[in-house]
């Protein structure tokens, strides 16, 4: 595929790698035949940065810094798929409050990230106003998350056993605050984009994603969920303290982009309320386990764990040899099985819809390079 | 169960182990372990089963390969894991006609640790550059810390 000069009707676009609406430095090969593309090739690695490599040359803790930079926007979910996995190869136990803090504070990034999608979504598709509102709103969250765990973006919160620092008074105060600012944004959301005309033409019936498709791809997340299957890894596979609360897994009918849009909205909304639940039912307690080993040293084995990231399923594949040093540590990200159906969803579209069909996956290019 | 289906779906193919799995422990519902030439064979059953390939990946154990497929399943909580040893210089045949998301794994595979998979519609490096002349994760590739 794509040798030049085979057939002489069509002709190469070079969609990146540095292009704005590939949100990171994605390279993707386009034949064209006229304003359709015949066929495509994504060319991804322009930011690999070794982190499996990375692994096997480090500790377990001198790792733990890296799980922010995998995916930053959704570092959290990261932190504790990372730690969940080490926690279940060591055989180490999390005191609830640590617990109820995790999922609060990753439900929070889950918001941060799901905003930055939707504005920076609808920038791709000309729409400038929306991007103000929800980084305004975004705000909120990082200067929350900013004062529990100390960074803004890339961040490493999470420890083996617990959480770094216990939250205060005005860490809840705070979400409290936050939780009834984003619930009176919504009509403004609706308003603005949901109901507007050309965004409901511009998305409609456009990149269709089958439930079949998604289960030979892989595909995970609201990608997932837009096609109208119901799986969440929170729900399905349940970790942390997730079973405790009460929410509902949005998922869509036809599976375009509309569906993946409301999917991701309407999945704020149950971030929301299970942050509210988390709230009022926080236990007092350690947050960090006792007796967790400064060198750890897991015996010989193996596991695999997976979190619900922003973007799908996160899963971490650590194989131990009772060394301090994983021997070897797979990250299983969301970003890249939902890439590699772009080639298929692609075809025979037209270039804006291309740039559409590929913001609604929302991905992390540094992700899939890793 | 799916696990219990999964299980005597794959008995029938005589492979090394199907056993199995300590959830809480590994994460791990069914535990496989294969010869290179049943593989296509399990993914069909898997197919069949409604699972999808969560991921593929490759061990390095200096004497000789090893292959790990995962496979979940949308509807059902139900992780299998298989295990394929792979002696250093053979291929493993590719699952990309069966799954297509194979197609990326297996080039990652192949890019970080020069497996061939046999059959194989693309198989180029992936990540690193075009001109690279190593696979980062083989344990006797050393990198600078």
């Amino acid at each position: 595929m794509l040798e030049p000069g085979i057939e002489e009707k069509t002709f190469y676009l070079n969609l990146g790698p540095q292009h704005p609406s590939t949100h990171g430095v994605l390279r993707i090969l386009l034949e064209m035949d006229g304003e359709f593309i015949a066929n495509s090739e994504p060319v991804i690695g322009y930011g690999h940065r070794a982190h499996e490599k990375m692994a096997e040359l480090r500790t377990y803790q001198q790792y733990l810094p890296n799980m922010g930079r995998v995916d930053y926007l959704h570092a959290l979910a990261y932190n504790h798929g990372y730690c969940l996995a080490v926690e279940r190869l060591a055989g180490i136990e999390v005191p609830e409050r640590a617990e109820f803090i995790r999922v609060i504070t990753s439900e929070l990034n889950r918001i941060a990230s799901h905003l930055l999608w939707f504005g920076a979504y609808l920038l791709d598709l000309g729409a400038f106003t929306p991007f103000l509102y929800c980084f305004d709103d975004r705000e909120n969250v990082v200067d929350i998350l900013d004062r529990v765990t100390g960074s803004r973006l890339t961040y490493c919160y999470f420890r083996f056993g617990g959480v770094r620092d216990d939250i205060d008074d005005e860490f809840i105060a705070g979400c409290r605050a936050f939780i009834t600012r984003l619930r009176s944004r919504w009509q403004d959301y609706d308003d603005l984009v949901t109901k507007n005309v050309i965004f409901i033409n511009r998305t409609r019936d456009v990149g269709i994603i089958t439930p079949e498709q998604a289960l030979k791809y892989g595909v995970t997340g609201p990608c997932l969920r837009g096609s109208g299957i119901p799986y969440d890894i929170r729900r399905s596979e349940p970790y942390s303290v997730y079973p405790l609360f009460d929410f509902e897994i949005p998922i869509g009918e036809r599976g375009d982009i509309m569906d993946r849009y409301v999917v991701r909205l309407r999945e704020m909304e149950q971030s929301l309320r299970i942050i509210e639940q988390a709230l009022d039912k926080l236990p007092n307690g350690p947050i960090m386990a006792e007796k967790v080993p400064k060198r750890l040293k897991p015996a010989e084995g193996e596991v695999y764990a997976a979190v619900e990231s922003g973007r799908g399923e996160f899963g971490t594949y650590i194989v131990s040899k009772g060394d301090t040093k994983p021997y070897r540590i797979k990250l299983r990200v969301p970003s890249f099985s939902n890439l590699s159906i772009i080639s298929e969803l692609i075809k025979d579209t037209l270039v804006a819809d291309m740039v559409a069909i590929l913001g609604s996956l929302d991905l992390v290019i540094p992700e899939v390079d890793r | 169960m799916l696990a219990e289906q999964i299980r005597n779906s794959l008995e029938k193919l005589e492979l090394e182990k199907v056993a199995a799995g300590d959830y809480g422990r590994t994460g791990y519902h069914v535990e496989v372990a294969a010869k290179p030439e049943q593989i296509t064979a399990i993914a069909q059953v898997m197919l069949e089963q409604q699972c999808f390939l969560e991921s593929l990946t490759a061990l390095d154990l200096i004497e000789s390969f090893e292959v790990v497929y995962h496979f979940a399943c949308f509807r059902e909580l139900c992780r299998t894991v298989v295990h394929v040893p792979l002696i250093k210089g053979k291929t493993a045949p590719t699952l990309s006609s069966v799954y297509p998301a194979a197609d990326w794994f297996e080039r990652e595979v192949f890019d970080l640790f020069g497996i061939v998979f046999a059959g194989h519609p693309n198989l180029k490096r992936l990540i690193l550059p075009e001109d690279a002349d190593f696979h980062p994760l083989l344990k006797d590739f050393v990198a600078s810390s």
